[in-house]
């Protein structure tokens, strides 16, 4: 039996194909774009590919994140907030405290000892210090995304940056830039502004035990650099953090397959 | 400022009205009214807007919880300046309300429960008042909002300060005052009170009353969906001293009885803390779906206080100051409403800009943490669309339903 978990989120769609003994059998992700349906398709499509299974070997789908509902064969909604925590548990049991940052929201997650989510906050007003924020002010100072975690490990001089708008921050850069400033100290401030805002998410639902990061910003060496200096600790970051959504939202598929038999 | 704003007759009041309702760009579709005492509802409340639109009434801006059989001892119509706003805004072209406020440089992240009533006296669709009646029991920002409305209008102000604290020497203070109102307006109706008329109006808001109470006590041991919703309705209209009041509580009252009889309901209450958005509010109908709503000021202590009929100044000014925003107050009582109602969950809706929700949600949240209820405290703006964005709301309610059911 085989479940497939999909992310359908604001930058990217993501799945996740789980056979019953809780494998992970291969997972994919596409630009989501402007079709939240065409983007499931040929993520679905890449991820049975890469798994060497078939379409009619799924038993059932799970959606999860913002375009969840606009899959027209998904078998339930689930949010993300559930399917990160749940995907989350299932790779270190041990991590008490979540942060996932995604392209236009962040969430603070915290979880029991069986991996249900006790408590959450998001980012409300905007969606500064989400994975946009990072694209938009990299773009500002003409950096490939993936290289700002690189470029910010060459900082000297420590600098400050507003964390309150995406738009007002980007201004803020191309300032910064236009003065000559050192870009790793600009690509730093920017990461520092980031890790600010994630820790007040954090304190909102209280920091406890071990603390696990996932989605996409995850990837990013700057801002887990910033966040453990912000905590003075160490944090896990998850393996494929982009589509421990994804795993999760497949995870619980599983327990609904289950249910019916 | 005075010197720009027009105030017209009520009869082109009305046509303002009628024109922004005209311009709305809200969807017509909705779910039907759930319940048989809705229709009464709002059958009085176009009576009550029909009626405060003549030029002959007698119209007085009130804010929440003034005490309104003083209104209607002189056979005046309160006019609640914040929840006809929030009425309205189901109807109007509520961006265009918004605008004129922000063209006079008031901010988006102000409350927008103080810039709806604000919005509607710039757009001079509110009924011209012959007096202004606030108090400053639950928001002061609101106090002020009226008391600029006394400018707009060139009409008297008068004011009602309730203590903090409710001891003998508070209540006697609020009762004095109350009957500094009444000679108040004497003279702005220039018509001395008729002793019958105070009585009539106190005796038609404890029958009301009667009826809203023994509601509230159907729903300590039944889940009945929209019950709660109706008394939120009834709460925010604040009409009682109306004889038309007994008539929708009662209505209400004998719809829940009829309802006891239907299957129990099982879902998940979850207690509404915070400003309540318009009844059809996606918000709402998405969450009514998944749990039983219950809202949280209609069930407030103050509520219950039926007044003297004989005396009604000092149960009035105790009625007051019960309602006045102290937040020890306010804990215990809200403490009492999980005992008595059997909440499972809060959902604390922090309004943009609402101070008073800012200094009460540590204390509910401490509340929810202590008693181990799940609880969502989700910062939101219910009204203007312009500071909303459905999915992204909708998003943190789905986990925390996922969370409580």
């Amino acid at each position: 039996m085989i479940t497939a978990g999909i992310d359908v989120g604001s930058l990217s769609t993501k799945c996740a194909l789980m056979d019953d003994t809780g494998q992970v059998l291969g997972s994919d992700i596409v630009l989501t774009g402007g079709s939240n349906q065409k983007a499931t398709e040929s993520t679905f499509a890449n991820a049975l590919k890469k798994a060497g299974v078939m379409r009619s070997d799924v038993a059932f789908v799970v959606t999860t994140g913002y375009g969840r509902e606009n899959v027209s064969f998904a078998d339930k909604h689930i949010s993300e907030i559930t399917c990160h925590a749940v995907g989350m548990y299932l790779q270190n049991p041990a991590i008490r405290t979540i942060l996932e940052i995604g392209g236009q929201d962040s969430k603070a997650i915290r979880i029991d000892e069986n991996g249900n989510v006790e408590n959450f906050a998001m980012n409300d007003k905007c969606a500064a210090g989400c994975g946009r924020f990072l694209e938009v002010t990299a773009r500002a100072m003409g950096l490939e995304l993936s290289r700002l975690g690189a470029v910010s490990a060459e900082s000297q001089n420590s600098i400050r940056i507003s964390n309150t708008c995406t738009v007002f921050a980007e201004t803020e850069v191309v300032s910064l830039v236009a003065v000559g400033t050192p870009i790793p100290d600009i690509v730093r401030a920017v990461h520092k502004s980031i890790a600010t805002r994630a820790l007040a998410l954090l304190r909102t639902v209280g920091i406890v035990g071990p603390l696990g990061m996932s989605g996409g910003v995850a990837l990013n060496s700057g801002v887990v650099r910033a966040l453990e200096d912000a905590l003075g600790t160490t944090v896990y970051v998850a393996e494929n953090p982009q589509v421990r959504g994804a795993i999760g939202a497949a995870f619980i598929g599983r327990k609904f397959v289950s249910m019916a038999v | 400022m005075q010197s720009e704003l027009k105030v017209s007759g009520r009869v082109a009041q009305y046509q303002n009205l009628l024109q922004l309702i005209g311009e709305s760009t809200t969807g017509t579709a909705r779910d039907g009214l759930p319940l048989k005492a809705s229709h009464a509802r709002s059958i009085v409340n176009c009576h009550r807007l029909a009626e405060a639109y003549k030029e002959q009434s007698r119209v007085a801006f009130i804010t929440e919880q003034f005490p309104t059989e003083l209104t209607f001892a002189f056979e005046a119509l309160p006019w609640n300046i914040e929840s006809m706003s929030t009425m309205l805004a189901q109807s109007l072209d509520v961006d265009r309300i918004f605008q004129l406020t922000q063209e006079r440089s008031v901010s988006r992240d102000l409350c927008s429960f103080l810039r709806g009533p604000y919005g509607m006296m710039l757009a001079d669709c509110y009924p011209r008042p012959d007096v202004v009646l606030t108090n400053d029991q639950p928001c002061e920002g609101l106090a002020k909002v009226i008391y600029w409305s006394g400018q707009r209008y060139n009409v008297p102000v008068i004011p009602l300060h309730t203590p903090n604290t409710c001891d003998e020497g508070s209540v006697q203070y609020v009762a004095k005052q109350l009957q500094r109102v009444m000679s108040d307006l004497e003279r702005v109706f220039g018509v001395q009170l008729n002793p019958d008329s105070l009585r009539a109006s106190v005796h038609w808001s404890n029958e009301a009353r009667l009826y809203y109470n023994k509601t509230i006590n159907i729903l300590r041991q039944h889940k009945l969906p929209g019950v709660s919703r109706e008394l939120q309705e009834i709460f925010g209209m604040n009409y009682f001293g109306a004889r038309q009041n007994v008539q929708v509580c009662k209505a209400l009252y004998e719809e829940a009885v009829e309802l006891t009889n239907a299957e129990p309901v099982k879902a998940t209450r979850v207690l509404w803390i915070g400003q309540v958005p318009e009844e059809s509010h996606e918000v709402l109908r998405h969450m009514g779906k998944n749990v039983e709503i219950l809202y949280w000021a209609p069930l407030w202590h103050a509520n219950s206080i039926v007044l003297d009929e004989d005396n009604p100044f000092r149960s009035m000014a105790e009625r007051a100051i019960q309602y006045h925003w102290n937040a020890e107050r306010m804990g215990a009582d809200l403490e009492r409403i999980c005992d008595d109602f059997a909440v499972d969950a809060f959902f604390i809706a922090s309004v943009w800009g609402c101070r008073n929700m800012m200094g009460l949600s540590p204390m509910i949240r401490d509340i929810a943490i202590r008693r181990k209820l799940k609880y969502l405290i989700i910062n939101i703006d219910l009204v203007d669309r312009n500071n909303y964005a459905f999915n992204h709301v909708k998003n943190r309610v789905d986990a925390f339903l996922e969370l409580v059911q």
